[in-house]
């Protein structure tokens, strides 16, 4: 009888213990994730505090009541209509158009062959290497000496420059991995390269293009330091340079500073969560034997 | 007439030549079958004929149109690849109206050479499927779907059914096989196995670094192989080749390296003394009156045939015995040979030697 007892004692134990190792990762992923979300949380509770629930309750504690007139006075005061107006049309231009040229730049050199194909992309990444900080000035210097300081061409065109070197770094990278036959195919079946770009290798980097896509977003959409060079009329201005100009003036309504915070970053979030979905894997499985 | 026609077709890689002048000659309806080993160039030459591959010297020639400038969908080729190349975000439907998409061919039409393409290769209830959703033999029917639709003037297949399982790789050369019966559209097909040259080719071209060795019907090249090389490679198990020196004499006689001394009902034309001699696997037969004492090795039983590894002296010679002769590793057996299926190579140029029969029938030991 005790004999089967352990035996069956046995048999259980390896599926009921959990490994040690998975634990301590558990709770150092929960640690990181708490520190991470830990300003969210505040920014977004003060956001709904009046002034005086923020200077008597804790900063994690929920709001009692919740003061959505924080976000209607700020937007006002801070004249985010035109700031969110003008990030919006930047953001809109810049984001798909950068992703498209850098999609067709990487196929171009990963897919046709070229003379200067390697030394082309060498320059192109050589891009990503520079700090644009260093750039600022003769990029200030070089704006302003084609008339387009305060246009949103203006900035539209450094960002673009800035962006596209990264994007096609990633992209190349993934359209050489895809099976060369797989464009062969298509070209023997009588598509361009441009089909072939079009119906075959869009559809099959969608997961990369909405990673790039919320990278790109969310980068272009929190700029700061081009966009303070480039933008000096206050009614170019994009939303972080109205959220500094906002700090400034009203650093003490602290409800309504992070109800500003919270719809400056809200955009992102949305962004975001739209295109999370598609961070599918294995869009490719089965095009190939796998 | 979709002939195709190669002419002293070069390529090179660099400085590297890597296809030598290669010329041969397609004829409508026909199926060719380039094969040789990894690297010897059969897929470069298909890729040149398709376009896919630039090319450094020479012509191709499809019908009576020379192709070399034209692209791959100017040749009006179909072409099935080795890993399938399905397009993964499409249905099977569209994967195989794919080119008659892009051509602007009406809805119907693409509907209706759909439909005919999935009945002929039964792919009928999966059109509806992704690639990812099919096994490999399906997949590798939709990429010759795909060819059909096309009405092209030539297929070109490279390495097909490489990607399959043995079993399923069987079912497929016959059903490729019977494709090309029923279409009648030139064939030209690359693979490394043998095998598949041997039962699927009207004619077969085997290569060896970028040069032809030798064309001709399957049968042919077995039974008159035009050197070493061509006789090793066509054939499973491979060819056995024995150094030795005629003895000699006017009866053919052949003293192995091992020292063995065989008898020959043939020898090789002209005065000739070292020579190698190549046995077929199947032409060796256990035969205790006249066969040469061999020690086997591995013994390998398939059911229908045995094949076995054993020894002559320092010699290893494969053979594939009929039935199940009962014969272990270890044990000594006789082993002789059909000697009137003997082949001569020259040993420096490894070319085959022409034989003339002897009226002496019988072999084995001396």
């Amino acid at each position: 009888m005790s004999a089967t007892t352990t035996f069956e004692e046995d048999n259980i134990t390896p599926a009921r213990r959990r490994d040690p190792l998975l634990v301590v990762l558990w709770v150092a992923l929960v640690t990181v994730a708490a520190i991470w979300v830990a300003p969210f949380v505040f920014i977004t509770f003060t956001a709904m505090k009046s002034n005086s629930d923020v200077m008597t309750t804790s900063a994690f504690s929920p709001p009692t009541d919740i003061a959505w007139e924080n976000f209607s006075g700020a937007w006002k005061k801070g004249n985010f209509s035109n700031t969110f107006l003008n990030s919006v049309i930047i953001t809109a231009v810049k984001v798909p158009l950068g992703l498209l040229i850098s999609a067709m730049a990487a196929y171009a050199l990963a897919r046709i062959r070229l003379r200067w194909g390697r030394f082309l992309l060498v320059f192109v990444l050589f891009g990503a290497m520079i700090p644009f900080q260093v750039m600022l000035a003769p990029l200030f210097t070089l704006v302003n000496s084609l008339g387009l300081i305060d246009t949103y061409i203006g900035v539209i065109l450094p960002y673009l420059a800035f962006g596209v070197p990264y994007q096609v770094f990633i992209l190349h990278g993934f359209f050489r991995a895809v099976p060369k036959e797989l464009s062969e195919a298509a070209l023997i079946d009588g598509a361009s390269h441009f089909t072939v770009f079009r119906r075959i290798f869009l559809p099959i980097s969608l997961p990369v293009l909405a990673a790039l896509l919320i990278l790109d977003f969310v980068a272009t959409w929190n700029e700061f330091a081009m966009a303070l060079v480039l933008l000096q009329n206050k009614n170019m201005w994009t939303l972080p340079l109205g959220l500094m100009s906002f700090q400034g003036q009203f650093s003490n309504s602290y409800g309504q500073l992070n109800a500003a915070i919270v719809m400056t970053v809200l955009p992102a979030v949305i962004v975001y969560l739209i295109f999370q979905r598609y961070f599918v894997s294995g869009l490719t499985s089965g095009a190939v034997k796998g | 007439m979709a002939t195709v026609q190669v002419r002293d077709l070069k390529k090179s890689y660099g400085a590297a030549e890597v296809i030598h002048g290669v010329s041969m000659d397609i004829s409508h309806g026909e199926f060719v079958i380039l094969v040789g080993p990894s690297g010897c160039g059969k897929s470069t030459l298909l890729r040149m004929i398709a376009g896919l591959e630039d090319i450094s010297g020479g012509t191709v020639s499809i019908g009576d149109r020379v192709v070399n400038a034209l692209s791959p969908k100017e040749r009006n080729i179909a072409m099935v690849f080795q890993n399938y190349a399905l397009y993964p975000q499409m249905t099977v439907a569209q994967n195989l109206g794919f080119s008659l998409e892009i051509s602007s061919v009406p809805k119907a039409t693409i509907r209706q050479k759909v439909a005919d393409a999935a009945e002929i290769l039964g792919l009928t209830s999966l059109l509806d499927r992704k690639p990812s959703q099919l096994s490999g033999g399906q997949r590798q029917r939709v990429a010759m779907g795909r060819a059909i639709v096309r009405d092209p003037d030539v297929f070109l297949f490279d390495e097909p059914l490489s990607n399959l399982d043995a079993k399923l790789r069987v079912r497929m050369r016959a059903e490729i096989k019977a494709l090309h019966q029923r279409l009648g559209t030139t064939v030209v097909y690359v693979t490394h196995d043998q095998v598949e040259a041997m039962t699927m080719a009207d004619r077969i071209v085997v290569l060896r670094a970028g040069s032809i060795e030798q064309v001709g019907a399957p049968l042919d090249l077995y039974d008159e192989p035009a050197n070493m090389f061509v006789a090793g490679f066509l054939g499973s198990p491979s060819m056995n080749f024995l150094k030795g020196e005629l003895v000699p004499g006017s009866a053919a006689r052949m003293q192995l390296e091992s020292g063995e001394t065989l008898a020959l009902a043939a020898r090789p034309e002209g005065v000739v003394s070292d020579v190698v001699l190549g046995l077929r696997p199947q032409d060796m037969a256990i035969d205790p009156e006249r066969g040469t004492p061999a020690k086997v090795m591995v013994v390998e039983p398939t059911g229908s045939d045995t094949h076995v590894l054993a020894m002559i002296g320092d010699t290893e010679i494969a053979c594939v015995l009929d039935g199940r002769p009962g014969i272990a590793a270890g044990e000594m057996v006789p082993l002789s040979f059909a000697s009137d299926k003997v082949h001569f190579f020259d040993p420096k140029t490894e070319a085959r030697l022409t034989t003339t029969g002897l009226s002496r029938a019988g072999a084995g030991p001396a």
